[in-house]
């Protein structure tokens, strides 16, 4: 019950921050919210299931186009874009699934690369996409509305994920995780598995792209296929805490806050410090703040040096 | 009472790059048999248990379950229809405590398993205690200890409701104490209804399991028979037993 | 009477927080074959690793008048004091040849020309399969090549580790027959065993660990009667 209100309270919170009337804090939160439902979606299919996918971005740019194409060229309504991102993100998965999903650990990592620069390639060279040249949306709302509705992608994604970690599917996929081999003797039918949460994770991701194309109006193939928003969700959810609920969450805000900070006061050496923040996570905290949280709980401070002394240092 | 044997294999072949890893095998298992496998390394043992379970297919021949042909349904499906095994170098779910490894088995074993998660942790409970790992149930898989992982490769299978269970050399490591401990439970398996294929170096552990025991030699049937017969067979003493054995 | 070729004395050891041994006592005479058998986890394996210097320990254990306690692993190799691990653990992408001649790695050419000679003497298999692949052998075969590999680095003590396993009762036969020809070629042998047969059928003396304590040792031929061990181990009444 106290975990229920603690949650109820947070959200209530967050979705309290356009009240507050601060135009950057606003915009911070738009982006903060939409990282966050990126690392969420990756963790079903990274966290939960152990592909590590570099293709998310693929979706993310489907999303992105296909709501920009919606809106701008064939002049739909905003809701209708998203469906349209979501339907192409979603074929997609489908589609490359069935053959990239056989491959396994670093084979699928390199498969899904090459996935995101083929698309951006191909749109590029599509008439209604607008080539290289991009597209402009129509004139958008007040922020607050994206935000709300950040934030209500937010909420859908991780309750996804919470049905997931309590349900019969989510068993399946950490079975996929933890040996995949054994998984197949007990039954578990694993390419439909790996489909069903390839498709999620993209359907949430798109739609994260959708919102963001609206929400600053342009959109290009660079910035929308760009791998190094793909290597951003990768570290969030790890940082944060790979196949739980909230550790992606936790890993989301804090690293973008840090991101943040470090940019706006050390600019020129703010990559190279925030390089030096994740080296020194995944020395001390290897299974993400989450399970740091946990292991402090359990052991105090031998939690730190047992992760120490597994790297020898 | 039907005459359909659970398990028949009929010329089952699998080469690897040339290699003939099995070569025309053919033997059945009849319901309530245990049934031994024995045979040096490299003779083919642990390919045909993969070939039986549907981690590799065959090149060549039949494989039937139950009357009905198996060949070309995938390791889930077979699980599916009640074919568990354990394997040599064993598979534990590392991360997940040992509790939910067996239940995942409960979840998705026989007939597609249960769908409610309670009822599954409720027989993987059972199965805990059958097993003697009761104690363990909330520890991670990957800090047991060598005869607690077998017990889980155990508990696991058992966890698919098995009709035909493949042991593949469950006893590698254990002493003749030990052995002959393991030897009951497997035996309290069998009168539970299981049929069994026992895949074993460890002989105390075969003269005891086996209502009949096949020989694999070079990845072909060497001889089949009682144990005694078995075990006396001189091809069978030059070719794997040796003569302090016999 | 002359010191031991390996005696250790009071030696604890454990991992982290749990320990494992507690104070075993143990001796091993030059031209001995001694057998350490016991249950699963009575801390076989942690013995031979706490003398190899692969993990911390307590107590004192000397051999060929070193202490070893100070010495780190390649300095207690050095001395000529080698282990077969559990497992074999070969280079399996690397070709038996390959994983001999690491076995040599720090002596000169002519002398791993001549351990060559003497190790293909005694596998012939090997011979035959040089050019292969380790991963590729059967597990007999790669159990020889284990041997092999320690042979190769003209140890005075061969610690082996759990040589039967998953093995055909031939091989195994065959293995402990190499192991009595080459302590007649001078070399000493602590064999850890589950096949508690196999170790009696070849072994002089045997120690007994049971959770982390030596509870019997003696002659090989006064163990064998003794009922306690007998019901214990042998699984005879």
């Amino acid at each position: 019950m106290l975990r229920a209100a603690i949650l109820a309270l947070c959200v209530l919170a967050l979705a309290g921050v356009p009240l507050l009337g601060d135009e950057v804090l606003i915009q911070y939160g738009i982006d903060a919210l939409l990282f966050a439902t990126l690392a969420q979606a990756w963790n079903i299919l990274g966290g939960f299931t152990g592909y590590v996918s570099f293709g998310n971005s693929s979706f993310y740019g489907l999303g992105v186009y296909g709501t920009a194409i919606a809106m701008a060229q064939l002049h739909w309504p905003f809701g209708v874009g998203l469906a349209v991102g979501a339907a192409l993100a979603v074929g997609c998965a489908v589609l490359f699934g069935i053959p990239i999903l056989r491959l396994r650990g670093h084979y699928f990592a390199i498969a899904t690369l090459g996935l995101s620069a083929t698309l951006a390639a191909i749109i590029a060279n599509i008439d209604i996409a607008g080539k290289n040249i991009g597209l402009i949306l129509p004139l958008t709302r007040a922020d607050a509305a994206f935000y709300e509705e950040a934030l209500l992608l937010l909420i859908a994604a991780t309750a996804t994920v919470a049905w997931i970690a309590k349900s019969r599917f989510g068993a399946a996929l950490l079975a996929i995780r933890e040996d995949e081999d054994a998984a197949l003797v007990m039954g578990i039918n694993t390419t439909r598995y790996k489909i069903a949460a390839l498709t999620l994770s993209a359907f949430f991701t798109a739609i994260a792209g959708g919102i963001h194309a609206y929400w600053i109006t342009f959109v290009d193939p660079g910035g929308a296929f760009d791998l190094t928003l793909n290597v951003r969700m990768v570290i969030m959810a790890m940082f944060g805490g790979p196949g739980t609920v909230f550790g992606p969450l936790l890993g989301a805000f804090i690293l973008s806050a840090v991101y943040d900070v470090l940019a706006s006061s050390i600019s020129t050496a703010a990559a190279l410090l925030f390089g030096l923040v994740i080296v020194l996570a995944v020395i001390f905290m290897p299974r993400g703040l989450w399970d740091l949280a946990g292991g402090f709980r359990r052991s105090g401070a031998r939690y730190l040096l047992q992760n120490i002394r597994a790297h020898r240092l | 009472m039907s005459d359909i044997p659970l398990l028949e294999a009929r010329a089952l072949t699998k080469r690897f790059r040339g290699l003939h890893a099995i070569e025309r095998v053919s033997f059945v298992l009849r319901r309530g048999e245990m049934l031994g496998l024995i045979g040096p390394n490299g003779a083919g043992k642990t390919t045909l248990v993969n070939v039986i379970s549907g981690t590799l297919p065959a090149d060549s021949g039949k494989l039937f379950f139950e009357g009905a042909p198996i060949d070309h349904l995938p390791p889930y499906e077979r699980a599916h229809l009640g074919i568990g095994r354990t394997f040599q170098v064993m598979k534990p779910f590392p991360r997940l405590t040992v509790l939910e490894n067996v239940a995942v088995g409960a979840l998705f074993g026989y007939h597609g398993g249960e769908h409610d998660l309670k009822v599954a942790r409720e027989q993987a409970r059972a199965l805990l205690d059958f097993t003697g790992l009761m104690h363990r149930a909330d520890q991670q898989a990957d800090q047991l200890g060598g005869p607690d992982r077998k017990r889980l490769e155990l508990a696991k299978a058992l966890a698919l409701k098995p009709k035909l269970l493949l042991l593949d050399e469950v006893m590698a490591g254990l002493n003749p104490a030990e052995i002959d401990d393991v030897v009951g439970v497997v035996k309290k398996i069998r009168d539970a209804g299981t049929s069994i294929l026992v895949i074993e170096h460890v002989m105390r552990a075969i003269r005891s399991l086996s209502d009949r025991i096949i020989v694999l030699h070079h990845g072909e049937m060497l001889a089949e028979g009682e144990p005694n017969a078995i075990l006396g067979d001189e091809r069978v003493i030059e070719a794997y037993l040796g003569k302090r054995r016999a | 009477m002359s010191e031991a070729l390996l005696s250790a004395a009071g030696v604890s050891a454990g991992y982290g927080a749990a320990p494992v041994l507690f104070g075993i006592d143990l001796e091993v005479g030059q031209g001995e074959i001694v057998a350490l058998v016991g249950s699963n986890g009575a801390g076989k394996t942690t013995l031979l690793r706490a003398i190899s210097r692969l993990i911390a320990a307590e107590g004192s254990i000397r051999f060929a008048g070193h202490d070893l306690l100070a010495l780190r692993p390649e300095q207690v190799f050095a001395l000529g004091l080698v282990q077969v691990p559990e497992g074999r653990q070969l280079f399996p992408r690397m070709s038996v040849e390959e994983n001999l001649r690491m076995g040599g790695f720090r002596r000169s050419d002519a002398e791993i020309a001549r351990s060559f000679a003497r190790v293909y003497a005694i596998f012939p298999i090997l011979a035959e399969r040089r050019d292969q692949w380790a991963g590729n052998l059967s597990g007999g075969e790669q159990q020889m090549c284990a041997l092999g590999r320690a042979l190769m680095a003209e140890p005075k003590l061969l610690m082996v580790d759990e040589m039967s396993l998953g093995l055909a009762p031939v091989i195994v036969d065959q293995l402990l027959t190499v192991l009595a020809d080459i302590r007649k070629a001078g070399v000493t042998v602590l064999l850890v065993e589950q096949d508690v047969f196999a170790a009696f059928s070849v072994a002089d003396r045997s120690y007994v660990l049971e959770t982390g304590h030596i509870v019997r040792h003696g002659r090989v031929a006064e163990l064998e009667r003794d009922p306690a061990l007998r019901k214990a181990y042998l699984g005879v009444a």
